[in-house]
């Protein structure tokens, strides 16, 4: 955490990766011993975040409480992102099921009434809840709470999918930019064809997210940094030496997704209101 | 009066909302360190409730003297030992008008209680929508000694130190529920306070995680050279036993005489100032 006059560079975002390991182990086991939970259930898509909020919880719980859900579907299959998935489950002792989606996913689609394929967003988007669902089936199952994957970039940006890849009832890494990510993945032994692989949601073939999103994840991350800490976006461009046009279309990106983040915007008509002012304690331990 | 006393931090997490479990676990914690010869126990901030009780504070806020108070009373009765605790007291005068208080009670029963006067509205915190805050600061005369209370975020402050101070305490208690990201300031601030007091500062932090703040503990006696007599584990329960003697403040006053020191008419320049900042 700094309070001093920030210079947006690369080192800014170095944190302490072992003080960070230990106090997110810390989080993860101390709500699911408070949970009285069996464990852990999680998507694992052979992607960074997903194999880093894995393997955080296979060293906070032990990996034979941790299951991995591999849920591939025939559009985006890459043998690859499957492979990356068992090595790091196995790396750190987690349990594996694997899946395959697609039955399932064509089913959906052929039962809604004017489908439109071309629309990828909304198709990927349903290929997101799709996969939180057989998560959250597990979780029910098996009496263990779901963990998400996202990571701070992603999250500030909006770039998710509403109650689908988000959908969790922790998310340890929600606090940590995606540069952060890849250095603390790097720290606790995530295997390096996964840290160096583009980032991806794979909602459709050929998906980057850096292409999507239009910026290299270090820029955007150093932006954010700079949102985060107040800094105006005249400084941030030039400090980065960057269009101030694109910084303030990160900020305008990031302020319009609040929507994304915060749930169950509702009218205030009566007392006390879900989301507004009733505020309270997430659990009582 | 006694010249010298044995402290026991009593660095513990609570669970929210359970205030006999948590009256439980003070009298675990009060009786271990009576056998060790604890003549008071510390414990955190708001340890009757936990510290992120939100809007459950309404249901969980007491009046001092009340019946919490009254079976920490009991407690302190029967070891023969002193207990300071943090609490969220229900003005008596009122139905929810709440103060973020600590106590101390012992053998001779309740003796009084210090409403925190700075609350933290930022970041994370939200104390100022549920709390009035306190308006005067306090030392109380006992056996052990002259106590000054505080509570936490009071110690960025140095006025209210010293106001308990210049009433006279020794052994300044500041009573704490501080998340990690802060462990920096309070370990500069507890050696600052003790130090520019010539004072004995007893600094007890909660631990535990409570909506995912994570309290780092490090509760620590400062002696009034400022110097760190006893320091309890970072984000684990801990209980410290450690000493004051209060001989040690007379040659630290002669050697840094900040009391003697002191001007007064500044004070008036302060206020002036701070009303136009």
């Amino acid at each position: 955490m700094r309070m001093h006059h920030l210079e947006l560079k690369p080192s800014i975002l170095n944190l302490d990766f072992q003080e960070v390991e230990i106090k997110i182990k810390r989080f993860i086991k101390d709500y699911v011993e408070k949970s009285k939970v069996k464990g852990i259930v999680l998507g694992l898509s052979g992607g960074i975040d997903s194999s880093t909020a894995a393997a955080l919880s296979a060293l906070a719980i032990g990996g034979d409480k941790v299951l991995g859900l591999i849920l591939p579907e025939k559009e985006t299959y890459n043998a690859k992102d499957v492979k990356h998935a068992k090595l790091v489950a196995k790396k750190f002792g987690c349990k594996t099921k694997t899946i395959d989606i697609t039955s399932t996913l064509e089913t959906f689609y052929k039962s809604i009434p004017e489908f439109d394929p071309t629309d990828k967003v909304c198709k990927g988007n349903i290929k997101a809840r799709t996969r939180m669902i057989y998560i959250y089936y597990f979780a029910n199952r098996l009496n263990m709470l779901v963990c998400g994957s996202s990571d701070k970039s992603e999250t500030m940006m909006g770039y998710f999918t509403k109650w689908g890849d988000v959908a969790a009832d922790i998310s340890p890494i929600m606090d940590l930019y995606k540069t952060q990510v890849q250095k603390l993945a790097q720290h606790i032994g995530i295997p390096k064809e996964i840290l160096t692989k583009p980032p991806s949601p794979a909602l459709w073939p050929g998906q980057l997210a850096e292409t999507e999103l239009g910026i290299k994840y270090e820029t955007l991350d150093l932006i954010l940094y700079g949102l985060e800490h107040f800094m105006e976006t005249k400084e941030i461009a030039k400090q980065l030496d960057i269009e101030k046009e694109l910084v303030e279309s990160i900020k305008r990106r990031w302020l319009s997704m609040e929507h994304k983040r915060r749930m169950l915007l509702t009218p205030k008509l009566e007392y006390r209101t879900v989301g507004a002012d009733f505020r309270l304690p997430r659990n009582f331990h | 009066m006694k010249d010298k006393i044995k402290l026991a931090l009593g660095q513990i997490s609570c669970k929210r909302g359970d205030k006999k479990e948590n009256i439980k676990k003070m009298e675990e914690v009060t009786n271990k360190a009576k056998k060790q010869g604890a003549d008071l126990i510390i414990f955190p901030e708001l340890s009757l409730t936990g510290y992120v009780v939100r809007d459950q504070i309404y249901e969980l806020a007491e009046t001092i003297p009340g019946p919490s108070v009254k079976a920490i009373e009991g407690i302190a009765r029967k070891v023969n030992a002193y207990i300071i605790f943090g609490m969220p007291e229900l003005s008596e005068k009122t139905k929810a008008t709440l103060y973020n208080a600590a106590v101390l009670v012992g053998p001779e029963g309740f003796i009084g209680k210090y409403r925190k006067m700075y609350l933290p509205t930022h970041s994370v915190f939200e104390e100022k929508r549920y709390f009035r805050a306190g308006y005067h600061a306090t030392a109380f005369e006992t056996k052990i000694g002259k106590i000054g209370l505080i509570v936490c975020y009071d110690i960025f402050f140095p006025e209210v130190s010293r106001l308990t101070r210049l009433k006279g305490a020794q052994l300044i208690v500041c009573i704490s529920a501080s998340p990690a990201v802060r462990r920096a300031f309070f370990e500069a601030l507890t050696v600052a306070r003790a130090i520019e007091n010539t004072a004995f500062l007893a600094y007890v932090n909660l631990v535990g995680i409570e909506d995912g703040l994570q309290f780092w503990g490090g509760s620590r006696l400062v002696g009034p050279n400022g110097k760190v007599l006893a320091q309890a584990k970072y984000d684990e329960e801990d209980i410290v036993m450690c000493d004051v003697d209060y001989a040690d403040i007379k040659p630290v006053e002669t050697f840094v005489p900040t009391l003697r020191d002191l001007r007064p008419e500044l004070f008036d320049e302060l206020k002036k100032h701070a009303e136009n900042l």
